[in-house]
C-alpha cells in the first residue's frame, strides 16, 4: 500500500502509468475497435485523418491508420514484453549463478557477457534476424540476444553484495540448498534493480523491434509501427500523417514505460533510514 | 565562567521521525581545562547535541529553542560565515569513523596542510612543516613518510591520530569528540584515549566526550552527563556519579556494565563434543590468478568443547577469530586441519554429506540488521531451517512460537518483518532462528557487539540461561574481554591466526601467562575504577 502510495505520488509515474494502461487496453481492443483488421483497404489512399470514417487518415494504399495504429500496439507490446521476459529469465539466471558463485564460475560468465556487449548491439540483432527470416519469434530472439547482458550484470551486481550478507550465511548454516537460498533469499532482495531495468527494457526492445521493421526485417504478415513509417516514408512530404502518427505512438509509449521505471526507481528504493 | 553553555536547548527532528524532539531542554557546561563526558545509548540525542554545538545539525534537524553559549556569544544566533570561521580555530571535532572522515584519494600532508591554509594565509613549506610537527605531537613515527601516505595505508589508529591532528591544527579552545575510539581495537583505543588526555592537558584545551561506554567515562571525564531520551538524567563530577549514582537510569547503566568480575563455575570434565585440530585458512588476496601472497587468518589452532560449556574466542579485528567460527561451521572451506564433530569429521567433508550435520551446529551472527532477510517475516524466518530439513510446516510453526517465547518475545508478532523490532529483538529473532533446529553446539559471532550496553546484559543473560537449558556447546567470538568474562568458562586468546594462550577464564583474568593478555587486560576502558 505504501509503495503504491510512493509510485503514484510522482505527477510523471502516474502519467506514464496512466498512458500505458490506454494503450494497453487499446491494443488488447483491436479486433473489437476494428473489425476490418489493420490489412484491409478501407479508402482511397493518403486521406487526412478526420475524413468521414477515417479517424486518423488513411496510409499510402488506402489502409486504415486507425486500426494500424491500434493493431500495432498489439505487436509493439507483445515484441517489448516477450523479449523482456526472456532476457530477463536469462539475465536472472546467469547473473544470480555468476554473483553467487563468484571465482572461476563468475569469471567464466562474465566473458560471456562481456563477449555479446562488445559487439554493436543493433547490427547483432539485423543479422540474426535476416538470418533466420524475418518473423515474430526471430525478432524477439534478436532482441533478447542484445538485452540480457544488461540484466545479468545488473543482478551480479546485487548477488554480489548481498551474498555477504548473514541472513545468507544463515541460510546456509540451517542447511538450504544454493537453488533455495538463490531463489528465496537473495532474488527477492534484489528485485527492485531488476524490476526498473525491466520496465525500461520493454521501451527499447519497442524501440529496437521498430528500427528492425522499418529496415524491412519484421514479420511481413503483421503490422507494427515501424512497419508502418518504413513503409510510408516515400509519402513523408505529401501526408505527414502515415509517418508522423506512428512515431508518436513509439515515442509516447517508451516515454510512459520510462517514466514508469523511473517511478519504480524511486519508489522501490526510498532513502531508508536505520 | 564556563567555555561553553548549553541551556535548555531542544533540537527537532523531522515529521515522522520515530519521536519529535531529538534533544529536550539539554543543559551542560564545560569549563575551561575540563573533560566532560555526554554518556548515554544510541537514539539518547547526544551526538546531535554535539553536533549542533558545531553548527553541523543534518538537513531537516534544527534546534528550535535555548541557546549555545560559547565564551559569551550564542552560537545558535551567528550569522553561518561567522561560524564557519569558528569551526576548526575555535571548536574542532573529531568522528567515530577516521577512513570516512579522510578522503581516500588525497595524501595525509595534503589534507592537514589544507585546514591550516584554509584559515591562515602562510605558504604550502610552511604549513608543511607545521604539519609534519603536529603529527609527531601526535606520537606518530616517521612523519616525513606519513605525510606522502594515502588513508587506506595508516591503521586505525594512526588515521584516528592524523584526524586528531587535524583538529588540532589552529589550537581549538574546545575539541568535541564524537565516539572517536568506538571503531577501534582495545588497545589501540587505549592509546588513543591517553593522547586526547595528554594533548588536553599540554595544550589546555576543554574536551567534550561524547561515548557509550562507562569505562571510556572513567578513565577520560572530569565531569559526566547522563543523557537518555534526549534529556540530561543526571550530571555531576565523574567520581560522584560513578560513586553514587544518583538516578535510577544511570544505576542501570553502571550495572549493566560486563565487569569481569564474576567468573562461571568449572563445568564437569565429559568427553569434548567438537574437537578442533589444527585447523588452518589461508586467504589469497585478489582474484584466482593473482600472485599477491596469502595471509595465513587461522593459523594450526586446536580447541575442544564440551557440552554445556562456552569457549571464548578473544582477539582485537585480524586475529581469525571469525574466520576460525566460519570454518567450524564450515561457512569457510579450512585448508589443513579438522573438526571432529564427535566422530565426523568435517573440516573436509563435501557439501552434501555435510547438510544432515548441519542442523546439529547452529550460529548466532553480529549484525542485527543484515543478520535476518529483510523481506522475511518472522515465521518464515524461524521455520526455514526445519523446512530445509523436511519437516512439517504447522509442527515447526508451533515450535517458532514456543523458540520466541524462549527468548523472551511475544508469539503473536510472528507475522511482523524484521525492521518493525529493535537491535536486542532481532538477535533474539536470530537466537530463535538457529535454536529451531536443536542444535548441540551454537556458535555466536559478536552477537552483542552491536548493542547497548543495557540490552547486552540481557542478551547475554538469555545466551547463558539457553546455554543451560538446552545443554549445549557455545562458541563464543568477541573482541570485548568484559564480555567474555562475563559468560565463558574458559577463553582462548588470539592474535594473528595464532593462539596465544587458553585457560580457565579467572585463570585468564586473574593471572595472564603472555605479556599480549596483559595489554589487552590493562587496556580495558575503565580497568579498575568501575
Amino acid at each position: 500500500m505504501r509503495f503504491a502510495a510512493r509510485f503514484f505520488s510522482r505527477p510523471t509515474s502516474l502519467f506514464g502509468f496512466v498512458v500505458f494502461a490506454v494503450i494497453v487496453v487499446i491494443a488488447l481492443a483491436a479486433p473489437l475497435l476494428f473489425a476490418h483488421g489493420p490489412m484491409a483497404i478501407v479508402g482511397m489512399p493518403l486521406l487526412p485523418p478526420g475524413s468521414p470514417g477515417l479517424a486518423a487518415g488513411s496510409d499510402v494504399i488506402g489502409r486504415d491508420m486507425a486500426a494500424g495504429l491500434a493493431y500495432g500496439a498489439r505487436i509493439s507490446l507483445l515484441i517489448g514484453i516477450a523479449s523482456t521476459c526472456c532476457s530477463v529469465g536469462i539475465g536472472v539466471l546467469l547473473g544470480a549463478v555468476a554473483g553467487y558463485y563468484g571465482g572461476l564460475v563468475d569469471d567464466l560468465l562474465m566473458q560471456i557477457t562481456e563477449f555479446f556487449q562488445i559487439i554493436p548491439s543493433f547490427m547483432l540483432a539485423m543479422v540474426l534476424v535476416a538470418f533466420l527470416q524475418p518473423s515474430l519469434s526471430s525478432t524477439v530472439i534478436g532482441i533478447t540476444l542484445i538485452t540480457w547482458p544488461q540484466v545479468a550484470r545488473v543482478v551480479r551486481g546485487q548477488f554480489l553484495s548481498l551474498r555477504s550478507r548473514e541472513f545468507v550465511e544463515a541460510a546456509r548454516v540451517l542447511g538450504m540448498s544454493d537453488a533455495r537460498i538463490i531463489f528465496t533469499q537473495v532474488l527477492p532482495n534484489a528485485l527492485p534493480p531488476i524490476v526498473v531495468v525491466s520496465s525500461m527494457m520493454v521501451g527499447y526492445a519497442i524501440l529496437t523491434e521498430s528500427a528492425l521493421s522499418f529496415l524491412g526485417l519484421g514479420d511481413p504478415d503483421l503490422l507494427s509501427w515501424g512497419t508502418m513509417i518504413g513503409s510510408s516514408r516515400v509519402a513523408m512530404w505529401v501526408a505527414w500523417w502515415t509517418t508522423v502518427l506512428p512515431g508518436v505512438c513509439i515515442m509516447v509509449t517508451v516515454l510512459a514505460l520510462n517514466f514508469i521505471g523511473d517511478g519504480l526507481n524511486d519508489a522501490l528504493n526510498p532513502r531508508r533510514g536505520r | 565562567m564556563a567555555l561553553l553553555a548549553i541551556q535548555d536547548l531542544t533540537i527537532a527532528l523531522p515529521p515522522g521521525a520515530d519521536r519529535p524532539l531529538a534533544a529536550e531542554e539539554v543543559s551542560l557546561e564545560v569549563s575551561p581545562k575540563e573533560i566532560v563526558c555526554i554518556v548515554g545509548e544510541s537514539g539518547s540525542g547526544k551526538s546531535l547535541t554535539a553536533h549542533a554545538v558545531m553548527g553541523l545539525l543534518p538537513g531537516r534537524v534544527a534546534a528550535t529553542a535555548g541557546s549555545i553559549l560559547f565564551d559569551g556569544t550564542d552560537l545558535l544566533r551567528e550569522p553561518p560565515d561567522v561560524l564557519r570561521r569558528r569551526r576548526g580555530r575555535d571548536i574542532a571535532m573529531i568522528f567515530q569513523d577516521p577512513m570516512a572522515a579522510l578522503n581516500p584519494v588525497l595524501t595525509i600532508g595534503s589534507q592537514v596542510t589544507e585546514q591550516i591554509r584554509a584559515h591562515e594565509d602562510i605558504s604550502e613549506a610552511a604549513a608543511l612543516k607545521r604539519a609534519a610537527d603536529l603529527l609527531a605531537e601526535m606520537g606518530l613515527k616517521d612523519v616525513a613518510t606519513l605525510l606522502k601516505a594515502y588513508p587506506h595505508q595508516l591503521s586505525g589508529g594512526q588515521r584516528q591520530r592524523v584526524m586528531i591532528a587535524i583538529a588540532l591544527s589552529l589550537g581549538p579552545r574546545l575539541l568535541i569528540a564524537d565516539e572517536p575510539t568506538t571503531a577501534l581495537d582495545v588497545t589501540t583505543q587505549a592509546q588513543i584515549l591517553k593522547l586526547i588526555r595528554r594533548l588536553q592537558a599540554e595544550r589546555e584545551m576543554s574536551v567534550l566526550f561524547i561515548t557509550h561506554d562507562f569505562g571510556v567515562v572513567a578513565d577520560m571525564a572530569d565531569k559526566v552527563v547522563v543523557m537518555r531520551h534526549g534529556r540530561v538524567v543526571e550530571s555531576g563530577t565523574t567520581s560522584r556519579v560513578l560513586g553514587e549514582p544518583a538516578h535510577s537510569y544511570t544505576r542501570a547503566l553502571i550495572a549493566a556494565v560486563p565487569k569481569g568480575d564474576r567468573y562461571l563455575p568449572v563445568p564437569a570434565d565429559s568427553a569434548p563434543l567438537v574437537a578442533v585440530k589444527n585447523l588452518t585458512k589461508r586467504f589469497r588476496r585478489g582474484g584466482v590468478f593473482s600472485r599477491a601472497p596469502q595471509v595465513t587468518a587461522v593459523d594450526g589452532v586446536s580447541l575442544t568443547l564440551r557440552r554445556g560449556e562456552t569457549l571464548g574466542v578473544v582477539g582485537e579485528s585480524g586475529s581469525g577469530k571469525s574466520t576460525l567460527a566460519r570454518c567450524v561451521i564450515r561457512l569457510l572451506d579450512p585448508d589443513g586441519g579438522e573438526v571432529r564433530l564427535e566422530e565426523a569429521d568435517i573440516a573436509h567433508m563435501k557439501e552434501k554429506s555435510l547438510r544432515p550435520l548441519r542442523r546439529r551446529i547452529q550460529m548466532v551472527f553480529q549484525d542485527p540488521f543484515s543478520s535476518l532477510n529483510p523481506r522475511e517475516t518472522v515465521a518464515d524466518i524461524l521455520i526455514a531451517g526445519p523446512k530445509s530439513f523436511g519437516e512439517d510446516v504447522q509442527e515447526a510453526k508451533a515450535r517458532a512460537s514456543e523458540m520466541l517465547r524462549l527468548v523472551g518475545l511475544n508469539p503473536q508478532t510472528m507475522h511482523r518483518f524484521p525492521h518493525e523490532f529493535s537491535g536486542g529483538q532481532r538477535q533474539r529473532i536470530g537466537l530463535a532462528r538457529a535454536l529451531m533446529l536443536k542444535p548441540d553446539v551454537l556458535i555466536a559471532d559478536e552477537p552483542v557487539s552491536a548493542l547497548d550496553v543495557t540490552v547486552q546484559a540481557q542478551v547475554l543473560k538469555l545466551l547463558d540461561e539457553v546455554r543451560q537449558q538446552m545443554n549445549l556447546a557455545m562458541l563464543f567470538i568477541t573482541h570485548d574481554m568484559r564480555v567474555a568474562a562475563e559468560v565463558c568458562h574458559r577463553v582462548m586468546v588470539m592474535r594473528q591466526g595464532k593462539v596465544v594462550e587458553e585457560g580457565l577464564t579467572r585463570d585468564i583474568f586473574t593471572a595472564p601467562a603472555s605479556d599480549y593478555t596483559r595489554a589487552l587486560l590493562a587496556a580495558i576502558p575503565g580497568h579498575g575504577a568501575l
